[in-house]
């Protein structure tokens, strides 16, 4: 009997400080639907969190879509109780959707607790291999329009191509309304357009087949195109340079993880902890590896720096912004 | 009734379309392109239908698609939908109210007493049943994100 | 070729991938059966359990519960009323209204045996078409898709009443799913049409929702009002002995099995379509070898070639769309999407490899297409009897189970309860279309083709300004289309001269 008290004395203030999460359910909130980007980050975390959270809890995925994610991340903002269990990620561009007051969002960016960011995502252009033009320079100076497909305003199919023509005075012809980024690959192969821009992480392995070749690349930076042109350094004024940031702000933040913005301190920093311990686990880089899936965690400070400097800038900038940026699918 | 249901949908096309019509005018052409091209064409042929219906005859018997309770009389047809759609309508409200895992089994054991008048123990057991099924693989298994109740919320829990 | 179609084969012929090959059956029985457990989301879900595995086990599994769910979406569709898979909803028209008629058991065989059929068409186009893939798809450039959504509206008149009233309300009906097409965020200029200020809307109706709510909801309603079970008053033994008549329509009516196979096939290979479209192209197609009025009103009230057409449609698609994801790693539909991210889990590159070096593994495939279907359809048959009886069960015990299911099923697409609302009140609009004599197949075609047609133009006058009407497949699609409005005033004129 003495033995069993001595044992529970020694445990038990081990159970007080560390094991909040013994026997809970985290809920990791995605605003999409299952099989996309953002869903297949969260469900490989789902699996290799557990063993890096005191109290090894389960961890699991619920899907919210809808808004492009604004739903969900109201959910998180607003809704969900502030205790440590609930964790949301959602579309990395939600600030520019905060900033240019999207009607509905109910928000704030800067507010959220911030875990970090699970992967950066860099958006790059690349042309069709078989056209003559194998640099920015050469694409500068084309004398035929070359055709970029794109889904959509608010995609970043979209915005990059746009900035370029608008900024850098390059000759393209965007084409919209492409089902997915897939369907503009397979145009790509058709030949009915000549090349596409979004995340590196999606036109990679088409990269590697040597359908596409990379030409220039957003701010951020991922292993294999740190050599390319950057869009703002090549920018003419600094009104456009700004701009081109502002788009591009978001992608060091490229899978953003939040939760309510009055959880408590300690539960942040177990999460944090979590996060950035399962990002370097080799059970997870190896599962990651097989999907090309580069994960590198950013830690939440940076990523709210990222939120104040995209929402604080200037009137003037935000509204040319406006004009060529919606906020959308 | 069968006369009446078409008119009914007819002038609400008429309004849907008229309405797509007038909204999309302010938009630039290209997102306003097709609800144009659609919506006009549609608001006709929507007053035209609304007009066959008042002025002409109607005969039931050229629809090519599934029929609903031909031998009941109208009457009694009429009633027994409201019910129905009062069901629908409650089911719906209690899954708001009381969240969706607390209402399956509400509603179900309410509709088999009150209106298929089974016995208690049957009521019980089927109740049961489906709640252990939907709960079980809802809930346990895929971890779908059931909403609290309104009333819940409202209680403060 | 020849010996990597043996190989494939007997790659799959092991003890392993068979094993998990069941288990994916097992799975998928049961995704295809009940609303709300979605085939797309169920493979996602299972996804990271084939990390461990080979690539064949691992297909064995994914296609065997992928394939096996279009089987068995058509069970509920038939029993209940209520789609399954929102590809199923097709063969409610027909093959729910033989169920109300006591012949449920004849619809089921007719539908798993045109499933069966659908699937070995389908599973054989992507063996043979593989050297001829890539030239296909890559002659469907976006001025061909829009030709060919335009055929699929055209089908609008096919699926309409015959006679200028219900051609009317054909086109009416057609009209409003175009409309409801355009709801959501539009991709040229951005601007959120019709979507009232809610966040819900920005992505536009949500298919499954609208499907399940003007189907499931007047069969409930009917159900309630006729107060006795699905089959009536009809007697509990004749209804499962119909199973065996359900194959033989199926043989009697061949031709018309393969036609819609092929149809059902072909749209799965285009990707951009779809594939929920081609259930509803078969269905008109279907309707179109009616030789008389008289026929053809039959459809919508119980006629086998109503089950037939898309049951083997909806099983042809899975082998079409394969071809895209496969060949060029575009995938054909959400399901397909997440088979490719199987691929890179698996280490495998989509794309001309698949078709050269790996042509084993993709012939595997193909043989676990098949042999999963006919697996399924084979257990299918033996619970007939007993998925039959279900029809004489009275309706109000049925009802609230039914609700739940239809209840689930609109809400675990996008977990909002918008989608349940959306239900509710296309409930009520299949209703009023129900009783005042409105067809809703053309208004699914609207819904389904609206946003596709309208981006393939804009795609194509971006791209080729007015060139693309010339084109050789543009021009034979138009004819196409044309024949398929100008075919029921044919057949009418036919009729009134016999």
């Amino acid at each position: 009997m003495r033995l069993v008290v001595l044992l529970l004395a020694a445990v038990l203030p081990g159970i007080a400080l560390g094991q909040y999460y013994a026997g809970k359910t985290v809920t990791i909130i995605v605003g999409y639907k299952t099989g996309g980007g953002y869903d297949a980050t969260a469900r490989v975390l789902a699996r290799h969190l557990p063993k890096h959270i005191p109290g090894k809890p389960n961890v699991i995925v619920q899907n919210m879509p809808g808004a492009n994610s604004i739903i969900a991340a109201n959910h998180a903002y607003a809704v969900a109780k502030p205790d440590g269990l609930t964790i949301a990620t959602f579309n990395r561009n939600l600030p520019i959707a905060q900033l240019t007051k999207v009607d509905g969002v109910k928000f704030d960016m800067t507010k959220f607790a911030w875990i970090g960011s699970a992967a950066t995502e860099s958006t790059i252009l690349a042309i069709r291999a078989d056209l003559p033009y194998k640099s920015f320079e050469e694409l500068k100076k084309a004398d035929k329009p070359i055709v970029i497909g794109a889904t959509g305003p608010g995609a970043n199919t979209y915005d990059f191509p746009l900035l370029l023509k608008e900024f850098l005075g390059l000759n393209l012809k965007i084409v919209s309304g492409y089902q997915s980024s897939a369907d503009i690959m397979l145009a790509i192969e058709r030949k009915e357009v000549d090349g596409r821009a979004g995340s590196y992480s999606s036109i990679v392995r088409f990269i590697e087949r040597g359908l596409v070749r990379p030409v220039m690349r957003a701010r951020a930076s991922e292993p294999g195109i740190e050599q390319l042109p950057v869009d703002e350094n090549l920018a003419p004024n600094a009104r456009a340079k700004a701009i081109m940031a502002l788009r591009s702000a978001p992608e060091v933040v490229g899978r953003p993880y939040v939760m309510h913005p009055g959880t408590p301190a300690e539960h942040l920093k177990t999460m944090r902890g979590a996060f950035a311990a399962a990002i370097k686990d080799p059970e997870l880089i190896a599962e990651t590896k097989k999907a090309r899936m580069e994960l590198d965690f950013v830690d939440g400070d940076v990523a709210v720096k990222v939120m104040q400097e995209v929402l604080s800038q200037p009137k003037d900038i935000v509204e040319e912004f406006s004009k060529y940026v919606k906020f959308g699918e | 009734m069968h006369s009446r249901a078409s008119l009914a949908l007819a002038l609400g096309m008429m309004a849907v379309s008229g309405y797509a019509v007038i909204a999309a005018w302010a938009w630039p052409w290209k997102a306003s392109l097709f609800p144009l091209a659609i919506g006009v064409p549609v608001f006709v042929l929507s007053a035209a239908e609304a007009a066959w219906v008042v002025l002409g005859t109607t005969e039931k018997s050229e629809v090519q698609d599934v029929q609903i309770a031909q031998d009941v009389p109208e009457r009694v047809a009429l009633g027994r939908t409201a019910s129905a759609a009062a069901w629908i309508a409650g089911f719906f409200a209690a899954i708001v109210l009381v969240g969706f895992p607390a209402a399956v089994p509400l509603f179900v054991f309410l509709y088999l007493k009150l209106e298929g008048r089974e016995r208690w123990v049957f009521s019980a057991v089927f109740t049961a049943v489906i709640w252990a099924c939907f709960y079980g693989l809802f809930d346990r298994l895929l971890h779908l994100p059931f909403p609290q109740g309104w009333l819940a919320a409202w209680l403060g829990f | 070729m020849i010996e990597a179609l043996f190989e494939g084969l007997f790659l799959v012929l092991q003890w392993k991938p068979l094993a998990f090959m069941a288990l994916g059956i097992l799975l998928g029985f049961w995704v295809g059966l009940l609303p709300g457990l979605g085939g797309a989301t169920t493979l996602a879900l299972m996804l990271p359990f084939v990390y461990a595995m080979q690539p064949v086990e691992a297909f064995a599994f994914l296609l065997g519960m992928h394939a096996v769910a279009a089987t068995t979406g058509d069970i509920t569709s038939v029993l209940f009323g209520v789609p399954g898979e929102a590809a199923s909803a097709a063969t409610i028209l027909d093959g729910h209204a033989m169920a109300k008629k006591g012949e449920a058991g004849r619809a089921l065989g007719a539908a798993l045996a045109s499933s069966l059929i659908g699937a070995i068409v389908g599973a054989f186009a992507l063996a043979i078409a593989i050297p001829i893939v890539r030239p296909l798809v890559l002659t469907f450039g976006s001025p061909e898709l829009f030709m060919l959504a335009i055929v699929g509206i055209a089908f609008i008149a096919s699926l309409s009443a015959p006679g200028p009233r219900g051609m009317l309300r054909g086109f009416l009906a057609g009209g409003l799913g175009l409309l409801c097409a355009t709801i959501g965020q539009d991709p040229q200029a951005g601007i959120a049409r019709y979507t009232f200020d809610m966040l819900y809307l920005w992505q536009g109706l949500d298919l499954v929702a609208v499907l399940v709510g003007i189907f499931a909801i007047p069969e409930i309603i009917d159900l309630a009002i006729r107060r006795s079970s699905i089959a009536g008053s009809l007697p509990a033994g004749r209804i499962s002995k119909g199973a065996f008549e359900g194959v033989k329509d199926t043989f009697r009516h061949f031709w018309l099995t393969i036609r819609c196979s092929l149809i059902g096939t072909f749209i799965g290979i285009m990707p951009g379509m779809g594939g929920t479209v081609a259930q509803w192209m078969a269905y008109g197609h279907a309707t179109q070898s009616a030789r008389s009025a008289e026929e053809r009103k039959g459809f919508g009230a119980g006629d086998v070639r109503g089950v037939l057409g898309p049951g083997a449609a909806n099983n042809s698609k899975e082998g079409g769309s394969l071809i895209p994801t496969i060949a060029f790693g575009v995938p054909g539909s959400t399901a397909m999407a997440i088979l490719l991210g199987g691929f890179f889990l698996l280490g495998l590159v989509p794309g001309p490899d698949m078709l050269t070096k790996h042509l084993p593994v993709t012939f595997s495939m193909v043989w676990t297409i098949v042999i999963a279907n006919v697996v399924t359809v084979l257990a299918c048959f033996l619970l007939l009897d007993h998925l039959a009886k279900l029809t004489t069960v009275r309706g109000t015990l049925l009802i609230p189970a039914i609700l739940v299911l239809v209840f689930i099923g609109s809400y675990t697409s996008n977990n909002h309860y918008g989608d349940i609302l959306v239900t509710l009140l296309f409930g009520g609009i299949g209703y009023l279309m129900v009783i005042g004599g409105w067809p809703r197949a053309p208004f699914v075609l609207g819904l389904v083709l609206g946003k596709i047609a309208e981006n393939y133009l804009y795609i194509s006058v971006a791209r080729y300004e007015a060139a693309w009407l010339t084109r050789p497949v543009v021009l034979i699609l138009f004819v196409i289309a044309l024949a398929v409005i100008a075919y029921p005033f044919l057949q009418r004129r036919k009729a009134a001269h016999a």
